[in-house]
């Protein structure tokens, strides 16, 4: 059972028709991947790049042209895929004449959730994601954070095994997006599976075990993120309060030190993951 | 176990199942969002209209007003309720998909077919709610205007002398024919069936195009059409028809648009005639088939749509 994926994404294409037949567009092209039960999953990678679209396919929402996915073994045009699955997708909105609240017992009563065990889940996600003071306002005033804030409470509500969290840090201020940073890291040590998305690759490269860099509706780069991060033959310095002066002789070390060894940039060091990222996703556009 | 799941691709996993208390929550969201579009404001503005009008009109005889009353109001009522239907139906499935709300429905284990009964049930629920309460004030209104005009027709009687004990039972009984009657309910409720079977068609329209625009204009065309429904198959059904091809068009409009004249029993109740049991059990019958076809259809083509 263990060794079932949580998410297994088979050379997925997914082509958008235009209207009328004109304009078809390839948004995901023959994209594979697999998640395990257990690992937190980053799935980053520019803006339009098809990472919601792929998203969207594993939870049925649209059709896969060609390819399948499965979500633990089931396909996804299946209902039953979803008993386990909470999504939080983009930018997500609820009917706005609910409260806080009355939105999480909706959405816990779609997931054949009653009484007493709904209401106290319920009151349980409103603290975890400190949305207390909201629970008796109506949704159509919630801010953006609010919103995200709701979307990440409702994907919750029903105790899923699998996560499939669409930007969940959008809008969500400093100390917010700290929080729910910390909550995948939470999930992750109570074994629940988490794929995301987000921009905020510093936060991702401290949560994920494995990423995929997506570009062009291409995967582009896929593995452990320690590995893809790690440069084998290159070393990194990084030093605090350096004069120009001891950079200046450092330089002139490593010219005297001849060979294969050369001093590649100095800097201000990035983030890695940033870095591969930008490497990855300015390759020149396959055809 | 893993072995198998994975290289087999039919999983046995217990399906999801249609589920009536999901079906409930869905639907009384639906209704709840569709009062707060601010409903029982226009539902109180009819209520007034309607007494209004049946205690405006000139007395010509009691039988007459009694019937004009009820064509009158039972005829606004039916306007009124395809109206509601066509157009609440028209909005939500576009705004569900709009505000991404069906993206967190549906990623939930809620089998579409779910979703849309849910839908329909809210629209048709706070139709039912709408005419139960009118039908109410009617009933009232009905049944003062009765005795009052019993009460005139007797006194005039009597002042022309002619109070006997049979022209007083007689006078009785018109009036009470015309009065407040099964009939008045029987009427409100083939109001309602009509309204739901338009509802439907409303449901697979919005489901076709997601456009509300688009779904209220040919809604309100199929509507039309569907009250004409036995001249185009006297149209069809005549010998000597110019071409094949205008014969072809009218039968495919015949069998898409529902039969809406079925429903009509707002003129016989004007009359005073009594409408059978039979009847009423036939018309919820054909608006039970009807609704029930164009469910399954809406339901093809929600299936495979992208969201
Ligand atoms: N319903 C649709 N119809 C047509 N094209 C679409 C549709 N949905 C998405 N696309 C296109 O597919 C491509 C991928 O979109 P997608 O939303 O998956 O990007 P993304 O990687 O999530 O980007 P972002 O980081 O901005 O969220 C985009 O070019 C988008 O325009
Ligand atoms: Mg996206």
């Amino acid at each position: 059972m263990s060794d079932t994926p949580a998410v297994s994404v088979n050379h997925l294409t997914k082509v958008f028709k235009g209207s009328l037949g004109k304009g078809a567009f390839r948004a995901v092209h023959d994209v594979s991947l697999t998640v395990k039960p257990g690992e937190v999953y980053g799935l980053i990678g520019p803006n339009g790049s098809g990472k919601s679209t792929t998203m969207k396919v594993i939870l049925g929402l649209l059709n896969a042209t060609e390819g399948d996915t499965r979500i633990f073994g089931i396909p996804s045009t299946e209902v039953a895929s979803r008993r386990s699955v909470g999504f939080l997708p983009e930018n997500p909105y609820f009917y706005k004449h609910l409260n806080g609240r009355e939105t999480l017992h909706f959405y816990g009563k779609l997931c054949g959730m009653t009484g007493d065990h709904l209401k106290s889940r319920a009151e349980e996600m409103l603290a975890l994601t400190g949305l207390e003071d909201a629970a008796t306002r109506r949704v159509g005033g919630f801010s953006k954070g609010m919103l995200q804030r709701l979307g990440l409470a409702q994907a919750l509500i029903h105790e899923p095994q699998l996560l499939v969290l669409d930007e969940p840090t959008a809008g969500v201020d400093p100390s917010g997006s700290r929080i729910i940073r910390d909550l995948i890291i939470e999930f992750r040590s109570r074994g629940i599976t988490v794929l995301v998305t987000s921009h905020l690759l510093e936060q991702m490269q401290e949560v994920c075990d494995r990423v995929g860099i997506m570009a062009h509706g291409r995967m582009v780069r896929e593995g452990r993120l320690d590995e893809l991060i790690a440069v084998e033959n290159q070393t990194e310095m990084v030093l605090e309060n350096a004069s120009p002066d001891l950079l200046a002789k450092i330089n002139a070390l490593v010219k005297a030190e001849g060979g294969g060894t050369r001093l590649l940039r100095s800097g201000h060091p990035r983030t890695t993951l940033e870095r591969l990222f930008l490497e990855a996703t300015n390759e020149p556009k396959k055809p | 176990m893993s072995e198998a799941t994975q290289s087999s691709a039919a999983v046995n996993v217990a399906p999801v199942r249609f589920s009536p208390r999901r079906v409930w929550t869905l639907a009384y969201a639906t209704m709840t969002q569709l009062m707060r579009m601010k409903i029982l404001p226009f539902l109180l503005l009819f209520c007034v209209l309607v007494a209004a009008m049946g205690f405006g009109f000139s007395t010509i005889n009691p039988e007459q007003q009694l019937s004009q009353f009820k064509t009158m109001s039972l005829g606004v009522l039916q306007v009124f309720s395809i109206v509601f239907g066509i157009v609440a139906t028209a909005l939500l499935l576009p705004k569900d998909l709009d505000d991404r709300t069906l993206y967190t429905i549906l990623s939930k284990p809620v089998p579409r077919f779910d979703y849309l009964l849910g839908k329909l049930l809210g629209v048709l629920m706070l139709i039912a709610s709408g005419l139960v309460i009118i039908d109410a004030v009617l009933s009232l209104i009905l049944w003062l205007q009765q005795s009052m005009l019993f009460d005139a027709a007797v006194s005039q009687l009597h002042s022309e002398k002619q109070d006997t004990p049979e022209a007083v039972a007689q006078m009785r009984e018109i009036v009470a024919r015309q009065g407040l009657t099964w009939n008045l309910h029987w009427a409100v409720w083939a109001i309602f069936l009509k309204a739901a079977v338009v509802t439907t068609v409303a449901l697979l329209l919005s489901c076709i195009a997601s456009s509300t625009l688009f779904t209220i204009v040919i809604a309100f065309c199929i509507t039309i059409i569907g009250h004409g429904h036995a001249m185009i198959r006297e149209f069809v059904l005549q010998p000597n028809l110019s071409s094949a091809s205008v014969r072809i068009a009218s039968f495919l409009l015949a069998a898409i648009c529902p039969d809406l004249a079925q429903f009509d029993v707002v003129d016989s109740v004007a009359n005073g005639e009594v409408i059978p049991w039979t009847a009423v059990y036939e018309m919820t019958g054909i608006a039970a088939l009807y609704m029930t076809v164009y469910l399954f259809v809406t339901h093809l083509v929600f299936v495979e749509k992208e969201l």
